[in-house]
């Protein structure tokens, strides 16, 4: 009971000096994945409740450590004031702007279904597994990465948010393979090493092959098996879906 | 009659000989290859193996023989050693087991009571294996003591503690056994401690001498380092090095300056981090020194195999030692004063614009730490790192698992508090699609390349070459694979189930060759 009354005393009381100090740090080792002024990008939007930092004692650890099967690195060690100094950065935003244009988590959800986006994605338990699961995406994604995996989904692929495959390769990368009988097959990769390659079709279907075998492989960066959906919906439905996608915290 | 003599008078030496390992064994490892006697195969460092039972024909038939499980689970880098029937090998973090070769059954197994609060900053708690001298295997630990067992029953002979791990101070490496000493070195410049390679009495345990490799105020080289900064300025020495018995020098690499990422506190070149000592072996007294890598700000440690070999440059015959830097440039040095011949970059480097005529680097500016952070190649594990690099005396080729990354280096505030650690920054690694490595062959004394063949992503995997003409490497992703020793053509590869972070080894038991390597917690042993 007393720990807890001064962890909530700790989380309020920071120091105006830190929060300066710290956003320089923040914007060196975090911005990347969690955007300037933590508004979110591959890496979660922070300007919200933090359900895994609860206090700042889980903050610090999360910083210190990484959340490794989360796909955040420890990004360097940091010395007890440099910690500080973050911790009370991170704790003072939330005042930021959200980058949510005005969308319409309503409106978006309808535009989910009638878009088709369900024959590839899982959202709480139903859906093709084409895609990555979303279930969870809007604690995973800010706004922006969701926006621009709509318009330019090839630009965007996810990496590190699965355990496999590993060492943070491309996930859903497309790839290209003729064997040396001729046969081309064209799927997303599911794993790989400097012998073999395992790809799945848009059919689901399961291919493996040892690269010896294979004429030609193609690895298809910067491309995406899902279509960009720029020209098929509004600027609007857009802003909805993105909206909805962003809501999308998983099972409570 | 005189031939049969001869013969008698081998399998007598033998039978008397082979029933431990002396120095003078270690000494003509070569003449032995059924054996593995010393951490990289040979004194010279070549990680070679002479066999040639398992060759580019037969290696696809290679399967395996038998899989010891370790007892702790962790990042095994040991590299087995065998001797007599017998394989050493260590577990993470300090336990050493002793295996049937026949039939991977243990003898007897060794841990030490190693404190729950052991301080280990700047490393898994890894074991990369033990020394053999006489009757008497020998564990460097992570609570810094050196521990000499009995070969037969993994009795405790004698138990040194080489320092205070308090203050930071552990070892990783396999120690290295030599004419009645035991020669370690020792892990923790992340936490500021001052570096220093040890030789011990191998029948007691006695130091017989230390060296720093940070000199104290007032000795030569203490002027590379401003104020009071030598005193935590690092220098670890957590990879074995090489020996060469004619000169009586030991060759063995130096890590980087403490603090790592920051290097403001620390003005100068500061030596000997980031460099290689050639050190007489009967003192420890430093005979020549080659600093690599002066005023290291990217923790670019020397602390890689030095290689010896002998070759003809212009006509003239010398005597070399070869790295593979963790700073990108492959370097020949003459082994006997130190002398710089040439530096060759690797891997893609930013960092400098080659070398002066004495092998300093040309620094560009820029490349250092920020706090925003600096991308420059190679990456913060370097182009190398500790695993061995293999040379083959049939090829003359130097064979090296080169690693292609960059990282964004940060620069942090400098904080020395004993046992804690005082990196001052760090780096964000390239990683995914755009990191690989590739197995590259290049001529040992030119640093031309010769072959190379690309690996999916940058392991922490040695080589073995044979004289079967393979070279044999690992993966991070879990395949064991023969490269053609010639060209680089892939001839095999099995997958093992968990990555490879240790060094293949090879040895013959019944006329019949065996390769092993570690992956996982798993130990595996290949044969025809």
């Amino acid at each position: 009971m007393f720990v807890s009354i001064l962890a909530i005393g700790l989380t309020l009381a920071q120091n105006p000096a830190d929060i300066q100090q710290g956003k320089p740090l923040f914007e060196g080792l975090c911005a990347d994945c969690h955007g300037f002024e933590g508004t979110g990008g591959r890496g979660p939007n922070l300007n919200r409740p933090l359900t895994r930092a609860q206090d700042d004692d889980a903050l610090r650890a999360i910083i210190s450590d990484g959340l490794p099967d989360r796909g955040m690195p420890r990004v360097r060690r940091t010395t007890p004031n440099e910690l500080r100094q973050l911790v009370a950065y991170v704790r003072s935003l939330g005042r930021a702007a959200s980058s949510v244009r005005g969308g319409d988590a309503q409106k978006g959800s309808a535009v989910y279904q009638r878009s088709g986006c369900a024959s590839c994605h899982v959202v709480q338990g139903l859906g093709g597994t084409t895609g990555p699961e979303l279930t969870s995406i809007g604690s995973q994604r800010g706004p922006d990465y969701l926006r621009q995996a709509l318009i330019d989904p090839g630009a965007v692929l996810p990496h590190g948010t699965l355990a496999v495959p590993a060492r943070n390769l491309d996930e859903f990368l497309p790839v290209r393979v003729v064997t040396r009988d001729g046969r081309e097959v064209r799927g997303a990769r599911i794993n790989e090493d400097t012998f073999t390659i395992q790809l799945r079709d848009s059919n689901g279907q399961l291919h493996s092959f040892r690269k010896a075998d294979l004429g030609q492989i193609e690895k298809e960066f910067g491309k995406s098996l899902m279509p960009s959906f720029k020209d098929r919906l509004s600027a609007s439905e857009v802003d909805d879906l993105t909206a909805w996608l962003s809501s999308l915290g998983g099972a409570k | 009659m005189k031939a049969a003599a001869v013969l008698a008078l081998v399998v007598l030496i033998g039978a008397s000989v082979f029933a431990q390992v002396p120095y003078r064994r270690i000494a003509s490892a070569d003449t032995d290859p059924s054996s593995w006697l010393t951490y990289s195969g040979n004194y010279q460092a070549h990680r070679y193996s002479a066999l040639t039972q398992i060759d580019r024909q037969n290696v696809t038939q290679l399967k395996p023989a038998w899989v010891y499980q370790m007892r702790n689970s962790g990042i095994v880098e040991a590299t087995p050693i065998v001797a007599d029937g017998v394989m050493y090998i260590t577990e993470p973090p300090s336990t050493v087991t002793a295996l049937d070769v026949r039939t991977g059954r243990p003898l007897w197994t060794y841990t030490p009571n190693i404190p729950p609060d052991v301080i280990i900053i700047g490393s898994p708690p890894v074991n990369r294996g033990v020394a053999v001298l006489d009757d008497l295997v020998y564990l460097a630990t992570v609570h810094t003591h050196l521990i000499a067992l009995d070969r037969r029953s993994g009795a405790v002979r004698w138990d040194t503690v080489v320092e205070d791990n308090k203050q930071g101070y552990y070892m990783t490496l396999a120690p290295m056994a030599i004419d009645g000493k035991i020669i370690i070195g020792i892990s923790g410049a992340e936490t500021g401690i001052r570096g220093f390679i040890d030789a011990y009495d191998a029948k007691t345990g006695k130091r017989a001498w230390r060296t720093y490799t940070v000199p104290g105020a007032g000795e030569p080289g203490s002027e590379t380092w401003g104020g009071d900064s030598w005193k935590n300025g690092g220098g670890s020495t957590w990879v074995p090095g090489a020996f060469d018995p004619a000169l009586n020098l030991i060759y063995w690499g130096t890590g980087n300056p403490g603090p790592d990422w920051n290097g403001d506190v620390r003005p100068g070149d500061n030596l000997y981090t980031c460099s290689l000592l050639a050190l007489d072996a009967n003192t420890g007294k430093i005979k020549w020194h080659f600093q690599f890598t002066p005023h290291d700000v990217h923790d670019w440690d020397a602390t890689e195999i030095p290689v010896l070999f002998d070759a003809t440059i212009n006509g003239r015959a010398r005597k070399l030692v070869a790295m593979a830097n963790r700073n990108a440039f492959y370097y020949v040095l003459d082994r006997e004063n130190g002398q710089f011949i040439s530096a060759t970059p690797y891997v893609k480097q930013t960092w400098a614009d080659g070398m002066d005529e004495k092998g300093r680097p040309k620094v560009r500016p820029g490349t250092e730490p920020s706090f925003e952070g600096t991308l420059v190649f190679p990456d913060i594990t370097g182009g190398a790192n500790w695993y061995s690099p293999s040379y083959s005396p049939k090829t003359k080729l130097f064979y090296h698992t080169a690693r292609e990354v960059g990282t964004t280096y940060y620069k942090g505030e400098a904080d020395y508090k004993p046992g804690t650690a005082f990196t001052a920054g760090g780096g964000r690694r390239m990683d995914g699609d755009v990191a690989f490595a590739s197995v590259k062959a290049w001529e040992a004394t030119t640093g031309k390349m010769a072959w190379d063949f690309k690996l999916l992503t940058p392991p922490m995997a040695g080589l073995l070459s044979t004289a079967g003409n393979l070279v044999f490497g690992g993966t991070e992703e879990g395949n064991f694979f023969a490269l053609d020793a010639e060209n680089g053509k892939p001839l095999w590869d099995f997958q093992l189930g968990a990555a490879l972070r240790a060094n293949p080894m090879s040895f013959a038991l019944d006329g019949k060759q065996y390769v092993a390597i570690a992956a996982g917690s798993a130990l595996f042993v290949f044969g025809l």
